[in-house]
């Protein structure tokens, strides 16, 4: 037990008497999230705010529609030719030219079907804004007139039931699984490789091994004070990915409210947060005690990387996962966060998850003393 | 075994696999044999010497000694016990310094010194006292709280050799203690090795340094291509003429054999 401890306080010395460890490490990762994901927001929402009312040009406005196209856009006089027109729409100066036939009003009453034409340029935004707009106008006037049946019509009803609350833990659900476990591996390479690999390198873990504490001990020491700083880092990104998640959606109209969530729902994805961590670390410690070198351990954990990926990719799209899913480590940590950010956190999957993550981790800790007492790993250069 | 026997070798052989392009190099021959066959003796309160040229197989023998690695067949007892089958056992009886084991440079002279007493198990307050006395014996109290990353060779060299023996070992294990230090600093070295006899420690040092084997040593075993080439005092060896000029007898005479 000594031992193990003496490991964890060498490990975590290392790590917070070392200022650049800590910034770059702790601090760096929070702050760089949260001021991209801000300055993204911010960049969306001056676009959004600054995009102007798309100018047409109508011919024959029929009065039925006169209001409601004058509305939503900036209608001009014609002061030029049609085949004018058309080139300033070509060129961006002006979003759109519609022609309604004459009597457009009349026509619609009597069995002709007239024809509108819209001529706008796609490859301009506002443009293609004026054709969608001025589109939808038309739809809507043209189920009105040849009325058959109203969806969704009573006005100052609210239909859509969704609250802010769960709105927010939708948007939530399909985000944090895969940028928290992303976030969590990428803290827990930043670790393991420079103590593990990195020790192996410089000749220092050799000198721990010429001593006589026992090798399972050394694993033990080194994984769990690994991933106590894998899961600080995690944290810090974590933080910076949450508060800066309200800045990042102000211009898509999600409110969101971390105050959703209860005591519970965190303390479960805190112990998820850690089994997981948990797993990383020890795996990354097999592929670094493996490596030869830091460089070579950095090659390797490739693989890790992209696994780990396939499995954040697959949450996304299992909705109804089966009990099957969360004995795959990493795959169950994903789907669990997933579930506690939607509300929809059942017990038995998040058991099955802990226990099958800790397992995990436990028999991986046991591999790595086996390769802690191999000199052909531990020593072949 | 004799009564005041502390090491004995007994038919120690240990083989590398060449790399591909080398086996190339040398004919087909796929393995290279770095210790063969090797046995010998050292007694309590001895220097004993391996001595040998450059790749003769002294550090690969101070390995399997110090319990890093596995000899093929063979086996070494340290104080009665064996390094293949108890190296926890033989870890916590000797000190054993090599270039290849290196210290953090993050840490500080003195932060080494207890991370290193803990994991050995040494008392808070005889660790202490062995600090004190140690660190003032080496020079080293006047750079205790210096990073070693911040200290010259001569230093780093001697926090080795201290934090090497934290645990007051009764067996000691130097691979080429001298290397790479001034004259000052590798008469530090040996004096202490001169010391540490007259405690009663018994200490087996490899070199390829023939003055340093004659001043030090009171047994001298010879090694070269992995076998031992002569196994005597460090008198009867040198009766005739000086230790180096012995040593050319030695080698041409092994390898006339082996051609």
């Amino acid at each position: 037990m000594n031992t193990i401890l003496a490991i964890i306080k060498k490990e975590f010395r290392r790590f917070f008497c070392d200022r650049r460890m800590i910034f770059t490490t702790l601090l760096m990762p929070g702050l760089l999230i949260y001021v991209v994901y801000t300055a993204m927001g911010a960049i969306t929402q001056s676009v959004a705010e600054q995009s102007p009312t798309p100018v047409v040009y109508v011919q024959n406005m029929p009065e039925s529609l006169a209001s409601a196209l004058e509305s939503a856009l900036d209608v001009r006089e014609q002061t030029v030719s049609d085949n004018e027109a058309k080139e300033r729409i070509a060129g961006g100066e002006i979003d759109a030219l519609i022609i309604f036939p004459e009597n457009f009003d009349d026509l619609t009453v009597g069995t002709d079907v007239p024809e509108v034409s819209i001529y706008y340029n796609s490859t301009e935004t506002s443009s293609a804004t004026a054709y969608s707009t001025v589109s939808a106008i038309l739809q809507s006037y043209e189920q009105s007139i040849a009325n058959v049946f109203n969806v969704n019509a009573q006005q100052g009803e609210i239909y859509d039931l969704a609250d802010s609350r769960s709105a927010s833990m939708y948007v939530l659900s399909t985000v944090v699984p895969m940028v928290l476990i992303m976030l969590m591996l990428s803290g827990c390479i930043a670790v393991v490789l420079e103590s593990i690999a990195g020790e192996k390198e410089r000749g220092t873990i050799a000198t721990l091994l010429v001593t006589p504490i026992k090798r399972s001990h050394l694993a033990i020491g080194k994984i769990l004070s690994l991933s106590v700083i894998a899961v600080l880092s995690g944290i810090s990104s974590f933080l910076g990915l949450i508060l800066s998640l309200p800045n990042l959606m102000s211009g898509t109209g999600v409110e969101f409210s971390l105050a959703a969530y209860g005591a519970l729902d965190y303390l479960g994805l805190f112990l998820v947060v850690i089994s997981t961590v948990l797993v990383f670390v020890s795996l990354l410690a097999i592929v670094s005690a493996y490596a030869k070198s830091t460089k070579e351990a950095n090659g390797l954990i490739a693989p890790v990387m992209i696994l780990a990926m396939v499995c954040t990719l697959c949450s996304m799209f299992i909705t109804s996962p089966s009990v099957g899913f969360f004995f795959i480590p990493v795959l169950n940590s994903s789907l669990c966060i997933a579930a506690l950010m939607a509300g929809t956190f059942v017990v038995v999957p998040f058991v099955i998850t802990m226990c099958v993550n800790i397992v995990c981790a436990a028999l991986l800790s046991v591999l790595l003393g086996v390769m802690f007492n191999s000199e052909k790993i531990m020593f072949n250069r | 075994m004799q009564e005041n026997e502390i090491l004995r070798v007994e038919h120690l052989t240990k083989t590398f696999k060449l790399p591909l392009k080398q086996q190339k190099l040398e004919g087909g021959v796929k393995i290279k044999t770095a210790v063969d066959d090797l046995s010998f003796s050292s007694f309590k309160g001895e220097i004993f010497g391996l001595l040998g040229p450059n790749g003769a197989g002294k550090t690969t023998t101070l390995r399997i000694l110090a319990t890093l690695i596995k000899p093929d067949s063979g086996d070494a007892f340290i104080d009665g016990v064996s390094a293949v089958n108890n190296p926890y056992g033989v870890r916590g009886k000797i000190g054993f310094l090599t270039s290849e084991l290196r210290l953090e440079d993050f840490f500080t002279p003195d932060y080494l010194f207890d991370f290193f007493s803990e994991l050995h198990g040494v008392p808070h307050d005889l660790r202490n006292e062995r600090k004190r006395s140690l660190f003032a014996r080496f020079g080293i109290d006047k750079f205790a709280e210096v990073k070693l990353a911040n200290l010259s060779t001569g230093m780093k060299q001697k926090v080795s050799i201290v934090i090497s023996i934290v645990h007051d070992p009764d067996f000691i294990i130097f691979d080429e203690p001298t290397n790479g230090l001034d004259v000052l600093t590798a008469k530090t070295v040996t004096d202490y090795l001169s010391e540490l006899r007259a405690d009663g420690k018994s200490i087996i040092l490899s070199t390829h340094i023939f003055s340093l084997a004659e001043k030090l040593c009171d047994r001298v075993g010879v090694i070269i291509d992995g076998k031992l080439a002569a196994l005597d005092t460090l008198s009867a060896l040198t009766a005739e003429k000086n230790l180096e000029d012995k040593f050319f007898d030695l080698y041409s005479q092994a390898k006339g054999e082996r051609a």
